[in-house]
């Protein structure tokens, strides 16, 4: 009798809290199926809509959020430098390259839970592909980080992790075309400040 | 001791059954979602901001602090939704959601007459009825037709720097939700 009250028991305790803690965990993770992603930039484009995975579905439920449509932009994120490295807020950062077909782009610093980080008053806590200096070239440089530096620069100062927001819109790639991997800036650690 | 092993099998797949129930219900049940945050901003049909540039936005996790946002909750059950705004910014986009937040059409200036934002939402039987004899004042919108008997649309617009917030403010406040 005792034991099968001890086994009910810990039939009960296993299935509802390990399923509990197991949705707990998967919601509180940011990992998404469906995710696209070229070098260190992924995006997610189905979030958001009826298409995404069940998982997305109740993180965005959770979280209140109303993601960008199709027709208006996709965001990619970069939590990591191109050699790997988590991105952090008291390091300088190069990003070099291209940026796919879009009609216009933004760049900006967000925290982990992708709140954008302010920058101190009249400085650039963002940057967009209409205000950018350019080479000769078309091609450009953006420089992220706590010391200032010529050109491009977005000022950042945070102790914590960092991810890097290129948001791309009334952009294809969002629908029908594929993007390459070079097409996207690369991200270069250029030195740090003592933590 | 086959007893334990077989409980706790039963108990793993106990686990992966709460684990999916769980998952399903929660957009179901949650009170706090988009729509019951906004409506604690606004009642429907009311015009509220959602994100200002270079604020954080409520509603959308990395979110551009170069846009400014408004929302509006419509119903579909007495009449369509009308919405209207106008001014000449560099970009705008707008999304329809349903009830649940999940984005249902999306369009941008590109999309519009004359880069207006006019837009008619619509049941099916609704449609019907409008399309019989349209009114003039819906010559240049652009329709949304959707089953749902609830929704929010948002709009979005760029601020490219600080000398375009006025203009875009302009924009964002000429703005109208309307039940027609």
């Amino acid at each position: 009798m005792l034991r099968t009250i001890v086994l009910t028991a810990l039939f009960l305790a296993m299935s509802l809290g390990g399923g509990i803690a197991s949705v707990w965990y998967a919601l509180n993770t940011n990992r998404s199926f469906g995710a696209i992603s070229y070098g260190v930039w992924v995006a997610y484009p189905d979030a958001g809509t009826p298409d995404a995975d069940p998982y997305s579905t109740a993180r965005r439920a959770r979280d209140a959020e109303l993601s960008l449509g199709q027709a208006e932009g996709l965001p990619f994120y970069a939590k990591t430098d191109s050699d790997g490295r988590t991105l952090l807020g008291r390091c300088n950062y190069r990003l070099d390259g291209s940026v796919p077909a879009a009609r216009f782009w933004t760049l900006h610093v967000a925290d982990l839970a992708l709140n954008p980080i302010e920058a101190p008053p009249l400085r650039n806590t963002a940057l967009h592909s209409r205000q950018l200096l350019r080479a000769a070239d078309n091609a450009f440089t953006i420089r992220i980080g706590p010391d200032a530096a010529p050109g491009n620069w977005i000022s950042v100062s945070s102790p914590a992790s960092v991810v890097f927001v290129l948001t791309l819109y009334d952009t294809p790639i969002a629908t029908t075309v594929t993007a390459e991997r070079g097409d996207f800036p690369v991200i270069v650690r250029t030195g740090c400040r003592d933590a | 001791m086959l007893r334990l092993i077989y409980t706790v099998m039963l108990g793993l797949v106990g686990a992966v059954v709460v684990h999916i129930a769980v998952l399903l219900l929660v957009p179901a049940y949650s009170a706090h979602d988009a729509w019951a945050r906004l409506s604690e901003r606004a009642s429907a049909f009311q015009v509220t901001k959602i994100a200002e540039a270079g604020g954080n936005d409520a509603f959308s996790k990395g979110a551009d602090p170069l846009f400014a946002s408004i929302a509006c909750r419509f119903a579909l059950g007495t009449g369509i939704a009308h919405f209207v705004a106008g001014g000449d910014v560099p970009f705008w986009s707008v999304s329809v959601y349903d009830r649940r937040g999940q984005n249902i059409y999306s369009f941008n200036d590109r999309t519009a007459t004359d880069r207006k934002l006019d837009l008619v939402i619509a049941t099916p039987v609704q449609m019907v009825e409008l399309r019989k004899e349209l009114p003039d004042e819906y010559a240049a919108s652009i329709f949304v037709e959707t089953e749902e008997r609830e929704g929010i649309v948002v709009a979005r617009a760029f601020v490219p720097d600080e000398s375009w917030s006025g203009i875009v403010e302009a924009f964002l406040e000429s703005a109208e939700c309307r039940q027609e």
